[in-house]
């Protein structure tokens, strides 16, 4: 039963750092553990001028 | 409601974007560090309960012609996205430059609100602007604004007046000649009528004490700090001092203080679990992910301390002229006047230094900044320094100031190579960048940023090192048929299968044991991941007490605890440092680079570089301090010799590329 408890928290803290991973990356963020590390979409085209 | 935030380089437009929408997007006292537009929403207490405000804060222009990327997205967005309102962020204290730029946005037909930044500034200069008589000759409302105040700050006035100002005709008070847009004359001739037109407001509305023709004490500083040979010995000496406040002094005091309190949870969790929990399981829980991510956590004091300290010297306006100090040396190697500004910001984050890249024009000099850019130690390597500088020298400060200086010298000699390998002609470049002048630093903006990185550290930890450290505590605990290794048998393990063809590669490098070989590769995740493993794969959740390591070693010598020299651990910190630094990394130059060939290329030069380098450390480290090379060093002499003469070879052959393009030209 005491692996069970553990196990399942263990499962939990898993899950969500999984979790935060992915609602990251969807964010933008191309770097998580920068804090700059998000992007708009507007992308120079250095060829215009 | 849409209002665009516009002005000059570092006329404070972040600072007042930060302010009136409470984000907290990078700002930096010097010009160019926005790149991109970036969108929020005005505060309710500011806009006083007014429909949604959205503010867009755009990069530093001078002028609606564009010259550079940045000036490129500011003038697109005002000419065709219908802003309702711009804020046009004017540098009290450098109105004549400003104003060239308001009044060709006041010929745009969309209502103008001026900001006069920096009213603050000018006070203790004691200029003194008519604002009442500037807004009259403009035909626009002027708001004094100190963005950088929390109180009395002019912001709650000023969006007042743009919610007034929405709708209203906007009057052109000088409106351009129609000329040829490639006549040059023309156009010189137009923005001259322009600068008369703006030097007459100047003469009437403002009233300077000190005349600019004067040499202040800012300028005596300059002449020492930005100097061409004290400028670097200077820098030296100030990156010392901020490693050892960080990393000798106050850092380990409150990292000690948070490693009881992770090693008090450890215990805790250890109670908790009792003895009815199966081993494999209690290990999962308390040495990969409380024991490995703590190992990581132990480490955040003192890069707070760090960043602390960096926003500190950027905000003075220090940093720009280590800038101005470092463009001299750039530019001699082929690399853009510009790329000193990705690899300022690479000093936090390679990721972002790396997308600054795309302001770079020339190709070559852009794809060579984003693969050299990484060679500045990121905020993620800094744990890695700490603890090797921390456990094997006794904190010393050099250690992390070397580690900073032989990453500039490492860009300076990659930008050489690449320039010979590529066959092009160095081409000179022009980067003209306005020193700001030096100010008190303001805590609350280094505390913001030392937060923001303390944020993103623990998030970091709690998601990407946790993960792996499960992973890596999954690998060291079974064997390829999923039984749980015997004690003292981690060598069957699955991790020790993986790593160990590795860490034949790296015995000539001075640490070829499969548990560093295993850090050093799940490093390319994360670099922090290397202090994980590490702590996982010796079983130690305790960096900061040494006492604790020498433990785990069974000795007292606490190198031991990792069978490392002190030399092997400075290769090893050298090879983590100077190869690729992450995946997030490796993606982003991907995506500046547009070009896998250069994007392979680079990936082969860091990773040879890092070898090199550890090579040559260990190996004459070693020489140095026992009168004999060290272990591995025919074969290891073998491999760095064929990566030198591969990278000559290719040399020749860009050479041989050059001599034909010029032979082609005189023709």
């Amino acid at each position: 039963m005491d692996n069970i408890v553990v196990i399942i928290i263990i499962l939990a803290i898993i899950t969500g750092a999984i979790a935060k991973v992915v609602i990251e990356k969807r964010n933008g963020n191309k770097c998580i553990g920068c804090p700059h590390g998000k992007s708009s979409d507007i992308e120079c085209n250095c060829d215009d001028f | 409601m849409k209002i665009a935030l516009t002005g000059n380089p570092n006329s404070g437009k972040t600072t007042l974007f930060n302010a009136i929408t409470g984000r907290t997007e990078r700002v930096g006292n010097w010009a160019g560090v926005t790149i991109e537009k970036k969108e929020g929403e005005v505060k309710k207490s500011i806009s006083k309960g007014n429909a949604s405000i959205i503010a867009v804060d755009l990069p530093g222009a001078y002028s609606m012609s564009p010259y550079t990327s940045e000036e490129h997205i500011t003038s697109d967005f005002v000419k065709n996205e219908n802003p309702d309102v711009i804020i046009n962020i004017v540098d009290a204290t450098n109105l004549s430059r400003s104003l060239f730029f308001s009044t060709q946005l006041l010929e745009l037909g969309i209502p103008v609100v001026i900001a006069l930044n920096k009213s603050d500034l000018n006070k203790k200069k004691e200029t003194r602007i008519n604002a009442n008589v500037l807004s009259k000759r403009l035909g626009c409302p002027v708001v004094e604004t100190v963005s950088i105040a929390g109180s009395n700050n002019g912001l709650e006035k000023l969006i007042f007046t743009v919610i007034e100002s929405k709708g209203k005709t906007q009057q052109i008070p000088f409106e351009g000649l129609a000329i040829n847009k490639t006549n040059r004359s023309a156009i010189e001739a137009s923005d001259k009528k322009r600068y008369e037109f703006v030097k007459s407001i100047v003469l009437e509305i403002e009233q300077r004490k000190v005349s600019s023709n004067r040499q202040t004490k800012q300028d005596v500083v300059d002449r020492i700090v930005a100097h061409k040979w004290f400028g670097i010995p200077i820098f030296a000496l100030v990156m010392w001092t901020v490693f050892s406040i960080s990393q000798t002094y106050v850092g380990p005091i409150f990292a000690n203080i948070l490693a009881g309190w992770i090693d008090g949870l450890y215990r805790y969790v250890e109670g908790l679990l009792g003895q009815g929990v199966s081993p494999v399981i209690k290990t999962i829980l308390l040495d990969g992910i409380i024991g490995g991510v703590g190992a990581v956590v132990g480490f955040l004091p003192l890069i707070m301390v760090l960043f602390f300290l960096l926003a500190l010297l950027e905000d003075c306006g220090y940093m720009a002229r280590v800038a101005v100090v470092m463009d001299r040396f750039f530019k001699r190697v082929g690399l853009s006047g510009k790329s000193i500004i990705p690899m300022v910001i690479g000093t936090g984050c390679s990721v972002p230094g790396i997308m600054a890249t795309r302001m770079i024009k020339n190709d070559r000099q852009r794809r060579t900044t984003a693969m050299l850019t990484p060679f500045m130690p990121c905020g993620a390597k800094l744990p890695v320094i700490a603890l090797f500088a921390g456990v094997f020298f006794n904190d010393a400060a050099w250690v992390g100031t070397t580690m900073y200086f032989l990453g500039i010298a490492l860009i300076i000699l990659g930008a050489l190579i690449v320039v010979r390998i590529s066959g092009e002609q160095n081409s000179r470049s022009f980067f003209i960048m306005e020193l700001p002048e030096y100010k008190y630093p303001s805590i609350k903006r280094a505390t913001i940023e030392m937060l923001s990185r303390a944020k993103a550290y623990i998030l970091k930890a709690s998601t990407i090192i946790l993960l792996s450290n499960v992973v890596v505590q999954l690998m060291q605990t079974f064997n390829w048929q999923f039984q749980v290794v015997a004690e003292g048998a981690q060598n069957t393990s699955i991790l020790a299968s993986i790593a160990s063809p590795f860490a034949i590669l790296l015995m000539p490098l001075g640490f070829g044991v499969w548990q560093l070989a295993a850090a050093a590769i799940t490093g390319f995740i994360a670099k922090e991941n290397v202090v994980g493993t590490i702590a996982v794969v010796y079983s130690i959740k305790n960096f900061i007490d040494t006492d604790a390591l020498a433990l785990v070693g069974g000795g007292a010598d606490v190198a031991s605890a990792m069978g490392l020299t002190s030399v092997a651990a400075l290769a090893y910190l050298v090879f983590n440092l100077f190869t690729p630094p992450c995946f997030a990394a490796i993606g982003a130059m991907n995506t500046e680079m547009e070009n896998k060939k250069w994007l392979l290329g680079g990936i082969s030069f860091q990773l040879g570089t890092g070898y090199v380098v550890a090579f040559i450390v260990y190996q004459v480290g070693t020489l140095l301090t026992t009168g004999v090379f060290g272990n591995g060093f025919l074969p290891g002499l073998i491999a760095v010799i064929s990566i030198i003469s591969y990278v000559v070879y290719l040399m020749r052959k860009g050479n041989q590329k050059s001599l034909a393009k010029k032979a082609v030209l005189e023709v």
